[in-house]
């Protein structure tokens, strides 16, 4: 599937940054069209368009992009909780606490960082649980490889 | 009034009703069965209740709190109590519930076709033969009028029906099943996380800082859990079925006769058949839910019925002897005064709909009358109809285990969040000489992180958030965190008590007019000494074994108020202690000797009334450390067999 316009892209992009997962795996959940039109939906839509822009330009600077997320949406009182929001909405399939659809709580990307499967869907099969899951997460870089002595050890 | 002449009624179908009707059906009786929830609801037909069922897990995925009764509908005409709903002030106009006790209660129920199973976890342990006699043994609460031994052929009758997966041998007091004797099925695999957590506590008890009381070592002992969802069949187990022996006058169970549901009788097995026990899939599909596919979400919902629900017993009842009448809710039993035969039960029925306001009152009349509408509602029931109440014992001895929960981290990944609910328990602790002093209790090992204290982990990536963290360092820290969560939970057994009770009041009423329940709820110290025993016990155990503790009670929102409702603090205990309900509403119509005492005879027939009998944990004259369900299910074949004895 390919984000069909510039700012569901946008969206998807800096979702990336956002939760830590990869364009395949927020693309996999199946819920980018739907997750962006919650965030059109619930807010201002100035508030969004800003929102985007700002993205935008903030992912023309990868090797700075984390300090740029921190500083113009996570610490910038305007975009703060949209932020959050967002990020919530990946995890947890919720929007303010409310669950957006049966599917978005199938595929919040928690129970992914938790190495298992929603509770009620997805179900691993009998005996699974004797073992340790199977797609153990390899551990992620937080920082670009150069600095590999900081890799958190999963 | 109607005009059918049943040989039984029986009063809600959740797994003490239902196994009812399926037994007295199989045995030829004609029962009316009543139900308060939803026609939708008890749909055998298939298809339809494929739908029913999809439609309750598509509720309860779309639901915000995934607590025990989200999937299912709450009917303004038989409301059910909702966990949400207990306030840590006990409330009068809060949810189902008038809470008019120092503590509110915080178990709830389920009315709907197939009861509380629904959203059961389903672990079935056995009572230990000392639970039978708390007076004798330990000169507290009051003795069963049956001993352990009396009930051990119905226990292999209850295990049968619920379909136990479990290792019998390794049981506590294994030496006193019928030598030999195994479950239906072998034991569900104990989680990861178990065999990590027995691992340290291993250590732990071999090691240099063993766990003491009294400065004397105790060693921690684990067990596997029967548990009532479908595993390996066991190839030894040898009984098919529970059939009514009229010329034994006795329930007995098969290894050669079989219910066969299309000729409405028990059938001989075809000689060169070999028997296997076969686990009971879905109602819809027998073929689904032939094993636990580990969906994690027992409670509330088993999204294969891999796990037991009390419709699959019902499919096996009778149908051309059993009528089904839902949205039925039984408001009284009728009498003409004191130790006299019941003559009827009344009912209203409703439609559904957005505003449908059409009620019915009904009168049934059978020769036996049977309440089977959980422990609270039984004594509701009989409150409003000043039945069976001789003994002023109706609705008092309300009990519950007291969860006391304990979190921490693991120093490994245990990955929790996966599996059956609990898969494993502390047992050592079930049947101490501490018992004369303070509560024994059972403590399960969870296997869903720390979900219930701490809605995890919805609340982990909340907190992460509101830390500011984000994208990589958001997923390596819950990708660390999660999976080292470790919960344990204490259940401490609560004794009977006559100010414990459920009462109704005439002020108190629902849509149709029915009480609510009014209930006066509290803890003695001798359950309160148990939660400073076995936080004692917890905190040498978790230091020793390098869990790094983070239970907190008393622990307040940003309004000042208690965040979990169940709370002692100083002076009644030393130390602040929460502790959570269990779902094991048991006592408010108790069993006993005497009829001044009790409410039922051992054979579940009210002293005051000998055509009414009353089934479910409110016979229970005391919990022990194991959930109840399995023992209350002994106890209603034990009662189907005196029914068909008497008809
Ligand atoms: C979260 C949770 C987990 C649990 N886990 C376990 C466990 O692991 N092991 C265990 O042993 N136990 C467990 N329990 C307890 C167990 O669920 C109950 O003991 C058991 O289901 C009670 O069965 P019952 O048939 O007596 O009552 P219920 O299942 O409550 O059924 C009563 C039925 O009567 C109907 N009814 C009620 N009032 C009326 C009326 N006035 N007229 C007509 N019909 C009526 C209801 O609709 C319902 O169908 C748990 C409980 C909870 C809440
Ligand atoms: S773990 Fe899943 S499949 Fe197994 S009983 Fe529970 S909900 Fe059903």
């Amino acid at each position: 599937m390919e984000a069909n316009n510039k700012n569901t892209k946008t969206f998807l992009q800096i979702s990336v940054h956002l939760t830590g997962y990869d364009e395949m795996d927020l693309l996999g959940t199946g819920m980018l069209e739907s997750y962006y039109d919650v965030v059109i939906h619930e807010n201002n839509l100035h508030l969004v368009s800003e929102f985007l822009t700002t993205s935008e330009k903030i992912l023309g600077d990868l090797p700075n992009i984390n300090d740029k997320i921190r500083q113009q949406l996570i610490d910038d009182v305007k975009f703060n909780s949209l932020t959050s929001n967002i990020i919530m909405m990946w995890y947890m399939g919720t929007w303010n606490g409310n669950v957006v659809s049966p599917q978005s709580y199938i595929q919040g990307l928690v129970w992914k960082a938790a190495d298992t499967h929603p509770p009620g869907a997805k179900q691993p099969g009998y005996g699974s649980w004797e073992n340790p899951p199977i797609t153990i997460h390899p551990p992620v870089a937080v920082k670009p490889a150069a600095k590999a002595e900081t890799l958190t050890t999963v | 009034m109607e005009n059918t002449e049943y040989d039984v009624i029986i009063v809600g179908s959740g797994i003490a009703g239902c196994v009812m009707a399926k037994t007295l059906t199989q045995a030829g009786k004609k029962v009316l069965l009543l139900e308060a929830g939803l026609s939708a609801g008890i749909n055998l037909d298939k298809n339809g209740n494929f739908y029913n069922y999809v439609d309750y897990l598509n509720t309860y995925y779309k639901a915000n709190a995934k607590v025990p009764n989200s999937p299912y509908p709450n009917i303004k005409d038989a409301p059910s109590p909702n966990v949400l709903d207990i306030q840590a002030t006990p409330s009068v106009d809060k949810g189902y519930y008038v809470q008019e006790g120092e503590l509110p209660f915080a178990s709830d129920f389920l009315r709907g076709p197939g009861g509380t199973t629904l959203h059961w976890l389903g672990s079935t342990p056995r009572m230990l033969p000392n639970d039978f006699q708390m007076k004798t043994n330990y000169n507290v609460a009051v003795d069963w009028p049956i001993t352990y031994n009396e009930l051990v052929p119905y226990y292999e009758m209850a295990e049968l029906e619920i379909g136990v997966a479990g290792d019998a041998s390794v049981q506590p007091n294994a030496n006193e099943y019928t030598k030999g004797y195994e479950f239906p099925m072998k034991k569900i695999p104990q989680s990861y996380l178990d065999q990590k957590f027995m691992a340290l506590v291993d250590k732990v008890n071999k090691g240099e800082h063993p766990v003491q009381i009294d400065k004397k070592k105790v060693t921690i002992g684990l067990t596997s859990t029967p548990q009532g969802r479908n595993a390996v069949p066991n190839e030894k187990y040898p009984y098919i079925d529970v059939m009514w022996n009229a010329e034994q006058q006795k329930l007995v169970m098969t290894k050669h006769m079989y219910w066969s549901g299309k000729d409405r009788a028990f059938k001989e097995l075809d000689k060169k058949e070999k028997y296997q026990y076969l686990p009971v899939g879905a109602v819809w599909d027998p073929n689904t839910g032939q094993r636990c596919e580990g969906n994690a979400s027992c409670v509330p919902i088993c999204p294969v019925q891999a796990k037991y629900n009390a419709l699959k017993s019902l499919a096996k009842a009778d149908e051309s002897k059993l009528t089904i009448k839902t949205q039925s809710v039984a408001s009284k039993v009728l009498h003409n005064g004191e130790k006299t035969q019941i003559t009827g039960v009344v009912y209203k029925t409703y439609a559904f709909g957005d505003d449908a306001i059409e009620y019915k009152e009904v009168i049934a009349t059978a020769k036996i009358y049977v309440l089977a509408a959980n422990a609270i509602e039984n004594a509701k029931i009989l409150l409003a109809s000043e039945a069976a109440n001789s003994s002023k014992q109706v609705g008092c001895n309300l009990m519950d285990h007291l969860c006391l929960l304990t979190w921490g981290l693991l120093p490994e990944k245990g990955y929790p969040f996966r599996g059956p609910g609990s898969t494993t328990n502390i047992s050592s602790f079930r049947d101490t000489d501490t018992r004369k002093d303070h509560s024994a209790w059972i403590c399960p090992v969870d296997n869903w992180g720390w979900g219930w204290p701490k809605f995890s982990p919805g609340s982990d990536v909340q907190d992460a958030v509101k830390e500011k963290k984000f994208g990589k360092e958001l997923r390596n820290h819950l990708s660390d965190v999660l999976p080292r969560q470790l919960l344990l939970h204490y259940e401490c057994e609560q004794l009977p008590n006559k100010d414990n009770r459920v009462s109704i009041k005439d002020e108190y009423r629902d849509a149709l007019g029915n009480h609510r329940p009014v209930i006066k709820y509290n803890v003695s110290d001798y359950e309160i000494k148990a939660f400073a025993a076995a936080k004692a016990i917890n905190d040498q155990l978790f230091k020793a074994a390098g869990i790094k503790d983070f239970t907190k009670y008393g622990e307040k929102d940003e309004n000042g108020k208690f965040k979990n409702p169940d709370i002692v603090t100083p002076p009644r205990s030393k130390e602040i202690y929460n502790f959570w309900g269990a779902g094991h509403i048991v006592g408010t119509h108790r069993m006993g000797k005497d009829a001044d005492k009790s409410v039922v005879d051992k054979n579940l027939c009210t002293w005051d009334h000998n055509n009414l009998y009353l089934v479910g944990c409110g016979n229970m004259p005391t919990l022990g450390t194991s959930n109840p369900t399995l023992t209350m299910l002994a106890l209603t074949f034990k009662a189907a067999e005196a029914i068909l004895k008497k008809i």
